[in-house]
């Protein structure tokens, strides 16, 4: 009897000791990202190391959803009770996933961090009532990245060249691409990854359109691409597919990583794309309009949602990543939205693809006039109703001015 | 004696019911039940994203009376459905009769032109999307051998929506000729010597004797081929997206649009049912009138 008695004793003290052993069960964090880069993908482990190294038994593991079905599947998987515990959202995405209310606010998570080191325009759209919803880690502007060598082969000027003269407009950036065309037979200009018609429309025809004075909605919900100044952008946009036949056309493909176009509008978390390429790069701003300067700037931020398991670690782990420190480490990709980083050394000197004067004349001042792409809480479906409209646009006999007044009589009854 | 054989027979069916029932099991959990939901989802609104659910009672089917893109949706499918079946179903037979006899040859080309059905869709779809670029595409350049200017196929209007068509049915081809070779393989031989002999020309041998008697398959491969048809997904998704200008935007795609893209799942469920009920009813149509027209041994 006291044998049993002594071996029932050794269980209970087993168990108990196993039940608090699994209290510290290790937690795996599941954050989902976009990007598939190995450099991108290998600095964000390094962050997560650190975490860990600070959180014994907490890991994070990094999940990347293709751009394009990215907000899909993560409605997908927050719907079917699968929801990952932290990521990032995507300035286009950003109103309709704060107003549906599944991510977690961050403001205490982030209090330890100084959340006044974020400028208040950067996080303004991550922003509803006191609390903050999503914290930016990457508010890059759209830039020009152009191929020094086709550029050469033309005899034209450089856009940076241009530009300090003063003379980088957007019909200067016509004529670049037309005597480029001209000259070596290779396109002058590729949209931004090879989609601007499809998935990048609107990082195409905004910095064209805002530079020209216009915009494509206002805040009163009223599409404004048929004004005379969206109107008069787009002509010029559609003169250079069909007329000088300089940009890649609809349904082509002529890769400008690849040496196949002497320019393109991207992000310099693409640079990195051109790490090993035979020939060099430069960087320039977007070219002004007749309405100025016009900077354009795609924002995403990280955020942690309200279904996880782990909602407080992961909102922990996010404050985390956009510490001064992380932010640091990540301009490397992302310029940041953290004023101390930006005005630092490790923004400047953050890229070691880009020489750090670069940074600052190009990147560093269109961050200072830039703004955000557009976003709208209806946003899939407004970017439906517009491409639909625009698809009318990319074709040689297309009346802009008609296409236009379409695109905005189907888009304004979406604004509501 | 008699009680030795129910308690075997109850043991056979038991024994039978075993056996189906992990099929049945299957298609409860992944066929009936999604189905029935579907059925339900149609009359609640549903917002995926922010997982607010309410009776919406007739809401969702008055909502898409008024939708224009709902029957440009319903019309697309159908032009493609019209499109595809005929130039499919005819495509496939002639081709079987072709390659009916054994030899290398015939061997050769049933391989060649059953390979697209055994290549992955977004393989063939990718391939195509470059041959249908405007200037630089192969079709338009082979076009351009023989003086024909084609348009930029995919962001043409009629020209994306034939492409998607004839990709269509290249690449699903094969499978309708190795059932007709079936058919084709087992046509009574007596028939045609007697036909023969009573001085029937080829045509009149194919009109009269071919035809009818390849019917019954011929409705078969109808319905299955107009089922894929109505229900064409992955191909739209892949080369055009729905696109240009909603030319290809068929009831499937938009029912996706709808379900994941906007996240309406109760708005999409509704145009699901339809697309279910128009499913059936063709099916049942064409069924009813391929009994009537085929050619029944007494």
């Amino acid at each position: 009897m006291k044998r049993v008695l002594i071996l029932l004793l050794a269980l209970c003290a087993a168990t108990a000791a196993f039940a608090q052993g699994g209290a510290k069960t290790p937690v795996e964090l599941r954050f989902t990202v976009w990007t598939g880069n190995e450099a991108h993908l290998q600095m964000l482990n390094g962050i997560a190391a650190k975490y860990t190294a600070a959180h014994p038994g907490v890991t994070v593991k990094f999940d990347t959803i293709p751009y394009d079905d990215y907000p899909q599947k993560l409605v997908l998987q927050l719907a079917g009770s699968n929801p990952p515990d932290a990521g990032w959202i995507s300035e286009a995405n950003a109103p309709a996933f704060v107003a549906a209310g599944n991510l977690a606010d961050l403001t205490a998570a982030a209090a330890p961090y100084d959340l006044k080191d974020f400028s208040a325009s950067a996080t303004e759209l991550w922003r509803k009532g006191s609390a903050i919803y999503g914290l930016p880690f990457s508010t890059s502007p759209l830039v020009v990245i152009y191929n020094k060598k086709l550029l050469a082969a033309a005899g034209a000027k450089t856009p940076s060249e241009l530009e300090a003269k003063g003379q980088w407009t957007w019909e200067a950036f016509a004529d670049l691409a037309r005597t480029v065309k001209a000259k070596t037979g290779v396109y002058g200009f590729q949209t931004m990854d090879g989609s601007g018609y499809s998935d990048n429309l609107w990082a195409t025809l905004v910095p064209m359109i805002r530079a020209y004075g216009g915009e494509v909605w206002n805040g009163k919900g009223v599409s404004t691409l048929d004004r005379p100044e969206a109107v008069k952008a787009v002509t010029l946009l559609h003169a250079m597919i069909y007329k000088d036949k300089s940009v890649v056309p609809p349904g082509e493909q002529a890769d400008f990583f690849a040496g196949n176009a002497a320019m393109t509008v991207s992000q310099i978390s693409r640079v990195s794309k051109l790490v090993g390429a035979d020939f060099q790069w430069g960087l320039a701003k977007l070219p002004k309009g007749p309405a100025g300067d016009a900077q354009v700037i795609g924002q995403a931020a990280i955020v942690a949602f309200k279904a996880s398991k782990n909602a407080a670690l992961a909102a922990d782990f996010a404050a985390f990543m956009t510490s001064k420190e992380n932010v640091a480490v990540m301009t490397r990709f992302f310029p940041p939205a953290r004023v101390s980083v930006l005005e630092s050394e490790s923004f400047t000197k953050g890229n070691p693809n880009i020489p750090p004067e670069a940074m600052a004349s190009v990147v560093g001042a269109a961050l200072k006039v830039g703004k955000i792409l557009p976003n709208h809480p209806n946003f899939s479906e407004i970017d439906l109703a517009a491409r639909a409209c625009f698809d009318r646009l990319w074709r040689p006999d297309a009346d802009v001015k008609s296409v236009m007044a379409a695109a905005a009589r189907a888009v304004t009854p979406l604004l509501k | 004696m008699k009680r030795t054989m129910r308690r075997s027979a109850i043991r056979e069916e038991l024994f039978g019911y075993a056996c189906v029932a992990p099929q049945l099991l299957g298609f409860l959990l992944f066929v009936l039940g999604p189905l029935v939901m579907v059925f339900v989802y149609g009359f609640q609104s549903r917002n995926l994203l922010t997982g607010r659910v309410s009776f919406a009672g007739l809401a969702n089917y008055r909502a898409l009376l008024g939708d224009p893109l709902f029957f440009k949706s319903l019309k697309n499918t159908l032009v493609f459905t019209l499109g595809l079946v005929p130039l499919n179903v005819a495509a496939s037979l002639l081709l079987s009769l072709a390659l009916a006899g054994e030899s290398r040859v015939n061997s050769f080309f049933r391989t060649v032109f059953f390979a697209p059905v055994v290549t992955a869709a977004a393989a063939w779809a990718i391939v195509w999307k470059f041959l249908l670029q405007g200037d630089q595409g192969v079709v338009n350049q082979l076009l351009g051998v023989v003086g024909i200017a084609g348009p930029n196929w995919l962001l043409d209007d009629a020209g994306a929506m034939a492409a998607v068509i004839v990709t269509r049915v290249i690449k699903n081809l094969g499978m309708n000729i190795v059932i007709y070779l079936a058919a084709v393989t087992n046509l009574p031989h007596e028939l045609y010597e007697a036909a023969r002999i009573d001085g029937a020309s080829a045509a009149q041998r194919f009109r009269t004797l071919t035809l009818p008697l390849l019917m019954p398959t011929t409705i078969m491969i109808s319905i299955i081929t107009m089922i894929g048809s109505l229900k064409v997904f992955d191909h739209i998704m892949l080369l055009t997206q729905g696109g240009p200008s909603n030319a290809t935007m068929v009831l499937v795609y938009y029912i996706y649009f709808q379900g994941f893209k906007v996240f309406r799942t109760g708005y999409a469920s509704a145009l699901a049912t339809i697309l279910f009920a128009i499913v059936l009813g063709l099916t049942f149509a064409q069924w009813r009138l391929g009994k009537r027209l085929s050619y029944q041994e007494e």
